[in-house]
């Protein structure tokens, strides 16, 4: 079994998908030539031509609307924005068109279509290549969203969201590209969008994350354990529509949660989770459900890593939930 | 086939005419369509005028909440939708397009239920009224914002060239989507790739309340293809042989491989923008009237008369053959009734998650 780097398992995602079935075309600024910012096309256009593997214009309006288009037409498109920062100038083009199509012909025209775009902080990009747009999308009935964190998710969770019949919003967190290694089977496999994983067991309390703050979501839990105290750790995987029922169980069975995400606190997924946590399991809760999160600040520059939740503010929260 | 005679100049001057005001054929070819045509384009015209005064006595008595007069569109309608290969090509309208649903052939039955937001409505009463689509005659269904149906149609166009469909994507908007980006956006990507689309502003000069001169400097709609590395095309749009001869001609020539093209129809609306908007605040009554001296219908109407294809003993039997049929057709539509509760949660995906049914479920008790 190879070892991939996360990004490295979305160009092979991309590449099987295409050779499975023609009718998946990719395309957006910079993907067939230079074989996109990142290198998440690299190698598609030599070896699938410049008709399946489209440089674009610079325009995410055009990217995304084309790919209504071309989705509603019979074809499996796959966008990508080169930083979900810059998806705005397309945001119409995905709430107006992909997300209201099915719902507003009442089911005679279609949008299967994915529109893939890097997200979160970390890599010194300031607040226009740093930010988590997610909730934006989640508010939007008929888009579904997802949030990888590891390369295996990468690579099943973009064949599935290629093979949906909806639009799909595939969010990659840029600064986990090339951070993490790990095997990855050459043949197809697909993870369900809609199911949590849970990245490891315990009984004491509950952490749910999703995306980038993996990270320091499980370094928080190992040293917990090392202080004796066992977390269990939910990646969410996709926030729309998100796991409730893996959530629930394990909250039931722990009685307190933290949850983490890089986005803004406001309005947030963690908002949405936290919410319905509170709403269901009122009577088991052993302490309030504790939230962190970014700040409601646009994405500052210069404090790139002290935006992102870090370990010592989840064992912070952690330590408030315990002791509550 | 395109035929010479039929080959139109872009970036003219002038609006291209066929017909002089008097209802003459002014072409430098020859007229080569059959009588039953010629009647054909007739009655599909008056069918327009006829739903749009239906329209009127809907709003009047309640039974809709939102309609977008067309009437002064029909010659650009009738012109558009028998120019294309109807139910093979495919056609991106917005929502001042109820004539060329007509024209379509979009079965009225449908038109009214969309009116009515009821049962009878294809779109399962999703939208506002003024909104029609059809899968079945390929009819992407109207979207309220503005100019974003753009970048689908030039999607669809792409897809077209890439599967070798031979099919044609015609997209319809009004004057003020030509300020939109994602009018820009679109428009550019399809030429870019040469894709068969053809996009066509019916310019009516008016967006709600804003006029041409506060829409754009452009001398001309079609002088914005210019941008784009395009050919740009002004119609007469009032005259609805040169609204068909020329997008007859460019539809062929993208269907052919030759790329996108832009044609502005120049039209008038007689309406106000919609039954919330009052026309007198913003335009004079002397141009209205004025823009009705040309009314479309009534050109052609001399025409057909000066070739001994019409007279008024065939104007009363078309027009109470239409005012049955249209009468029937919203009996039949009313009679199906009020769109069902549940269907409010149908089809937002392709199948419903687990939020969807809990809001289902809410629903349905508080019904029960």
């Amino acid at each position: 079994m190879a070892t991939m780097t996360l990004i490295q398992a979305i160009n092979k995602a991309l590449d099987e998908e295409m050779a499975r079935d023609d009718q998946v075309v990719v395309f957006g600024e910079d993907v067939g030539k230079r074989g996109g910012v990142f290198l998440a096309t690299e190698g598609l256009q030599q070896k699938y031509g410049p008709e399946r593997v489209i440089d674009t214009p610079l325009s995410e309006a055009a990217i995304i609307g084309a790919a209504v288009g071309m989705a509603a037409h019979g074809m499996r498109p796959v966008a990508e924005i080169q930083f979900a920062d810059y998806v705005f100038p397309g945001f119409d083009q995905l709430v107006s068109q992909a997300a209201k199509l099915r719902y507003r012909s009442g089911g005679q025209f279609t949008a299967p279509m994915v529109v893939r775009m890097p997200t979160g902080g970390g890599v010194k990009g300031g607040h226009h290549h740093s930010q988590s747009p997610e909730a934006h999308f989640a508010h939007t009935g008929g888009l579904k969203v997802v949030v990888v964190s590891t390369p295996y998710d990468s690579k099943g969770l973009l064949k599935s969201a290629v093979r949906d019949d909806d639009p799909v919003v595939f969010m990659e967190p840029k600064r986990l590209y090339r951070a993490l290694k790990e095997e990855v089977p050459e043949d197809d496999y697909l993870i369900p969008i809609g199911k949590a994983a849970i990245r490891r067991e315990g009984g004491d309390i509950t952490l749910i994350s999703y995306g980038s703050s993996m990270v320091e979501t499980l370094k928080a839990a190992e040293e917990m354990a090392a202080a004796g105290i066992q977390a269990e750790v939910i990646d969410l995987r996709s926030v729309l529509p998100w796991d409730k029922e893996t959530v629930l169980n394990s909250v039931a069975r722990t009685g307190r949660v933290l949850m983490i995400s890089e986005a803004p606190r406001m309005a947030s997924v963690a908002s949405e989770v936290t919410a319905t946590i509170s709403e269901e399991l009122f009577d088991q809760l052993l302490a309030p459900p504790v939230r962190v999160s970014g700040f409601d600040t646009p994405y500052p520059y210069a404090q790139d890593k002290l935006y992102m939740p870090t370990v010592t503010r989840i064992l912070n929260a952690a330590k408030r939930v315990l002791d509550y | 086939m395109i035929k010479d005679k039929t080959a139109f100049e872009p970036f003219s001057l002038e609006p291209i005419r066929l017909l002089s005001p008097e209802g003459e054929w002014i072409a430098p070819f020859e007229l080569d369509l059959d009588e039953a045509t010629l009647k054909g384009f007739y009655r599909d015209m008056v069918t327009a005028r006829m739903l749009d005064e239906k329209f009127v006595i809907l709003i009047r008595t309640g039974k809709t909440s939102f309609i977008a007069p067309h009437a002064g569109h029909e010659a650009a309608h009738v012109g558009i939708a028998h120019a294309m290969q109807r139910g093979h090509d495919w056609l991106f309208p917005y929502y001042r397009d109820m004539g060329l649903m007509v024209a379509m052939g979009v079965p009225m039955v449908e038109i009214f239920g969309q009116m009515l937001g009821n049962a009878a409505d294809p779109a399962k009463g999703r939208q506002m009224p003024s909104h029609p689509g059809s899968k079945k005659l390929n009819i992407f269904t109207v979207c309220s914002a503005i100019a974003s149906h753009i970048p689908p149609a030039a999607g669809a166009a792409i897809s077209m060239k890439l599967r070798r469909s031979n099919q044609v994507a015609v997209c319809t908007f009004g004057d003020g989507a030509t300020s939109e980006g994602d009018w820009h956006a679109g428009i550019n990507f399809a030429a870019v790739q040469n894709a068969p689309a053809v996009f066509v502003c019916e310019n009516n000069r008016y967006a709600i309340s804003v006029d041409y001169a506060h829409q754009t400097s452009a001398h001309t709609i079609a002088d914005k293809a210019h941008a784009y590395g395009i050919p740009g095309y002004r119609v007469d749009g009032l005259d609805v042989l040169a609204s068909y001869y020329v997008m007859h001609h460019v539809i062929e020539r993208s269907r052919s491989g030759a790329g996108a093209a832009l044609v502005e129809l120049e039209v008038y609306r007689y309406g106000p923008h919609s039954s919330a908007d009052d026309d007198t605040r913003y335009r004079p009554k002397s141009e209205v009237d004025a823009a009705r001296k040309r009314d479309p219908l009534v050109r052609f109407r001399k025409f057909l008369e000066q070739r001994g294809l019409w007279d008024s003993a065939a104007e009363n039997k078309l027009r109470t053959q239409i005012a049955h049929d249209l009468e029937a057709a919203l009996q039949e539509a009313e009679a199906a009734g009020e769109a069902p509760a549940e269907w409010m949660f149908d089809d937002v995906l392709s199948r419903r998650p687990w939020h969807l049914e809990e809001q289902r479920k809410l629903v349905l008790d508080e019904l029960r």
